[in-house]
């Protein structure tokens, strides 16, 4: 009894492992050892690029119904922050004080309990609000932002002295009337998102003093970026050029989960009443960051560096030796692999663990589980779904960032790197079924490897990639057509 | 309630004489007349010649418009009137402007070496045999891209059908830009100086080609409307608003969908073809997925569900535009994105949505004062 279940349970998986281990055998035996191994690395590679895109698309799928086309704009945000950051963060140090000024007063209970004359309490949200975009306007006014963004893009081509292109700010003496002017921005938007004088809302004295405590450390985050903007650039650039990657890395998935959290309260949260233009706004915001992109840094393809950590010269004979050489090439069983897509690989099944421990053993991964299969019943349950939304978004956002720097030391780093990534990702979605990880993964394993071998035949019969690529949204009509809910995914 | 009395107002219509429809419709008129005198207004106001100089310059932005005009109302016909939600309408687009492209470089060339259609009296008719040929090509080409489209959309809805369509015009934007290919598109670069016969040359014989431009937009308008008031139009507007509902009343979605496929491809298609003869090119762009959102910024802008606000979002993005290119330089776009964004999120049924929901409350109010009093 109980093996039956088993096998009919996992039939898709059993199929697929089935499916997997007879092509292996005939691809061994037809293309030789170095081929074949070279290919599946090369797939595994692709598959675990698929999966940091693909995971984020379908947990905010299946959770909040929205599907995400901003998807690939976050990827590619991802590889541009991280670039930044490793080559030189002038920019991204050089904006944080505003960004954190503008944050800081968004503890909205700090103005739940303004009194507001009665005769002005219908327009006085969307005045509050009008003031704070002009006040923004304001304070930004004549930033040179496009100076600031420039420092990487110079850096890049004189990569011997990173420092030497550290250019100096404006003065503090200016500089703090922005922050300041930002801070009071960030006030009237508060005030105006937090219903004043709204006397049907009861505030907790505990809410009000949590926001206090909230605004007071985000007001001192703000004073001591504002201090360091110049100082801070400097002394990351000195830091060891490994650290600097993993701080990237981190930099970069955190960065662009705060992006991610932004998105999902500003743009996403006023449409869950109307789905279909929730999907039109992601598709527009894809359109915008794109723009945004091509603004700050020039419609260009550039070319991050490898970390040292991947860029000794030599080849290491095998993985442990790599770690004494810290070359730039492994041989793994008779095939010279790059060690950083090695690393691309690790970090893709490291990133599954840890989402399998987050969804499998803490509290918000058992909202989350029970949010995909029933919301009405969380949301009964006194969940604060909204938020959980907000958190989900960003996770995912994070995510995709993350794969973008992954993805930044061997694609060119250019504005529509996320496209072909968001395609992909699509189909690895369907594939695994629309809200499973599990069923994402194994959809990002299946399409990374059938890129990969696809590639391999094409440029065995003389075609270009671009067929393979083109083939594989074949696979994904085919699996669309015969079971529309995915490999994984539930029957509705 | 409200629809069933517009459309018995509308069948009623069709019975009146030519000359009352002509004065319940006097704006449009209006508005084609200016349009069709634009060329020589413009010349005469800023004192130029009507074939060179500036004006040459705005006759050629008029031409983008009306093209992106139909291009827009088409996808509105989809997304607007049946409610499908397709992200793959480049496809369509870049198809047609790829299969005219083609066409015209490499197939009419060795035709018209080796053969010579002439009428009973002499005259040589090649060219536009040919070129007549092109079109029913395109027609062709985009149908079977429509009827794809279609055999996806009976089987998967909503955002799932949102995906697998841009998947699919993505695919046909991969093959555009195949270095395999390169022979015939020219992969990345596109095709370019296509051999547009002289009578229609845009370079040659731009102010033939506004009216050309403009005539096409005309006939492309009246036929959509044709479209959307006739009962076949109906049956799509009922599918956006409840399919189930118009499963049980007998009709069978798929088919009309498959039609509101059909023919939003076609007049897509066509004002692809004509796009590619008005540059003498075809490129990647065409196909790629900017151009999908470009008709959907249009569209919103406009206001969704109308055919008059899809050639006002065109209008806006390509006049308007080009003010903004001045103002903001190449990242224009930008602009257009963020306004886009706030319609969205402020004015969802653009601008003439939202002016007509706005004039019919105003007409309840008077009616309501008047009625009273």
């Amino acid at each position: 009894m109980m093996r039956n279940n088993f096998f009919r349970d996992n039939a898709a998986l059993l199929g697929v492992v089935v499916i997997l281990a007879v092509l292996g055998v005939v691809g061994y035996t037809s293309m030789g050892q170095t081929a074949f191994v070279r290919t599946t690395l090369s797939g595994l590679t692709l598959g675990a690029l698929f999966f940091m895109v693909a995971a984020g698309l379908t947990l905010i799928f299946g959770l909040m119904d929205v599907l995400n086309f901003a998807h690939g704009a976050m990827f590619m945000l991802g590889a541009y922050l991280g670039w930044q950051f490793f080559t030189n963060p002038t920019f991204l140090f050089g904006l944080a004080p505003l960004i954190l000024a503008l944050l800081a007063p968004l503890f909205g209970w700090l103005f739940a309990r303004l009194e507001i004359p009665e005769a002005l309490q219908k327009s006085a949200p969307s005045l509050l609000g009008l003031a704070g975009v002009v006040v923004v306007f304001l304070a930004v006014r004549g930033l040179d932002i496009l100076d600031l963004a420039k420092t990487a893009m110079v850096a890049t081509m004189t990569a011997a002295d990173p420092l030497a292109e550290a250019t100096p700010q404006e003065a503090l003496s200016i500089f703090w009337l922005r922050t300041a002017g930002m801070f009071i921005a960030g006030a009237l938007l508060a005030m105006a998102t937090s219903r004043p004088g709204d006397k049907t809302r009861t505030v907790h004295t505990d809410q009000v003093r949590r926001a206090l405590i909230g605004a007071g450390v985000l007001l001192v985050f703000t004073i001591v970026a504002t201090l360091f903007r110049e100082a801070a650039p400097r002394a990351v650039l000195l830091w060891d050029a490994n650290l600097r990657f993993f701080a990237a890395l981190l930099v970069g998935a955190l960065l662009g989960a705060g992006i991610g959290g932004a998105i999902e309260v500003t743009l996403i949260r006023p449409l869950y009443v109307r789905p279909i233009y929730q999907v039109i706004v992601t598709l527009g915001l894809a359109y915008v960051l794109r723009e945004v992109i091509q603004l700050l840094w020039q419609p260009l393809a550039y070319q991050m560096s490898r970390p040292p950590l991947f860029s000794q010269p030599g080849k290491a004979e095998n993985i442990f030796e790599w770690f004494r050489t810290n070359s730039v090439t492994v041989d793994v069983l008779g095939v010279t692999f790059p060690s950083y897509r090695l690393f691309i690989i690790l970090l893709g099944v490291l990133m599954l663990v840890a989402l399998a421990l987050l969804m499998n053993y803490t509290r918000l991964g058992m909202i989350i589980r029970a949010g995909v299969q029933d919301r009405q019943m969380v949301e009964a349950l006194g969940i604060n779904v909204q938020r959980v939304f907000t958190l989900v978004f960003m996770l995912g956002a994070g995510l995709a960032a993350l794969g973008g720097i992954g993805a930044a030391p061997f694609i060119p780093v250019q504005p529509n790197m996320g496209d072909a990534f968001q395609l992909q990702a699509f189909i690895v979605v369907v594939i695994g079924g629309m809200g499973s990880y599990g069923g994402a993964a194994i959809g990002a394993l299946l399409l990374g490897l059938a890129r990969a071998f696809g590639d391999y035949l094409a440029l065995k019969y003389s075609l270009s990639p671009a067929i393979a690529e083109a083939s594989t949204v074949i696979i994904m009509a085919i699996v669309l057509l015969v079971r529309p809910a995915g490999l994984f995914g539930r029957k509705e | 309630m409200a629809t069933t009395k517009t459309e018995t107002q509308n069948l009623s219509l069709k019975r009146e004489s030519p000359l009352n429809r002509l004065r319940k419709e006097w704006a449009g008129v209006l508005i084609l007349l200016l349009l069709a005198a634009f060329p020589f207004l413009f010349a005469w106001f800023s004192g130029t010649s009507v074939t060179d100089g500036p004006s040459r310059f705005w006759q050629g932005l008029m031409i983008t418009f009306f093209i992106m005009a139909v291009y827009a109302m088409s996808y509105d016909l989809l997304i607007g009137y049946t409610g499908i939600l397709s992200f793959g309408h480049a496809a369509f687009f870049g198809g047609g402007a790829y299969t005219m492209a083609l066409w015209l470089t490499h197939a009419v060339p060795v035709i018209s070496s080796r053969y010579r259609i002439t009428l009973p009296g002499g005259a040589n008719i090649t060219e536009v045999v040919l070129f007549v040929a092109g079109i029913l090509l395109v027609v062709l080409v985009v149908t079977l891209l429509g009827l794809l489209f279609s055999a996806a959309s009976a089987r998967v809805r909503g955002v799932y059908f949102a995906m697998i369509s841009l998947a699919m015009a993505e695919a046909l934007h991969i093959l555009s830009k195949a270095t395999d290919f390169v022979r015939w598109t020219g992969a990345d670069e596109g095709l370019h100086g296509v051999p547009v016969p002289a009578w229609i040359n845009p370079t040659q014989n731009r102010l033939l080609f506004y009216f050309v431009a403009l005539a096409f937009a005309l006939i492309m308008y009246l036929l959509v409307r044709r479209i959307v008031d006739s009962p076949a139009g109906r049956v799509f507007v009922a599918i956006r608003e409840n399919e189930s509902r118009v499963r049980m009343i007998g009709y069978n979605p798929v088919v009309f969908r498959s039609i509101a496929f059909v023919t939003a491809a076609v007049i897509a298609g066509l004002a692809g073809a004509l796009f590619s003869l008005w540059n003498m090119s075809a490129t990647p762009t065409m196909t790629g997925a900017i151009m999908t959102i470009n008709a959907l910024i249009m569209t919103i802008l406009g206001g969704i569900g109308t055919l008059v606000g899809p050639i006002l979002g065109a209008g806006l993005m390509q006049i308007v535009g080009q003010f903004f290119y001045q103002w903001f330089g190449p990242r224009w776009p930008l602009v257009f994105g963020l306004i886009f964004i706030a319609l969205v999120i402020f004015l969802p049924y653009g601008v003439i949505g939202t002016w007509r929901q706005k004039r019919y409350a105003w007409k309840r109010a008077i009616q309501k004062m008047f009625g009273k009093g």
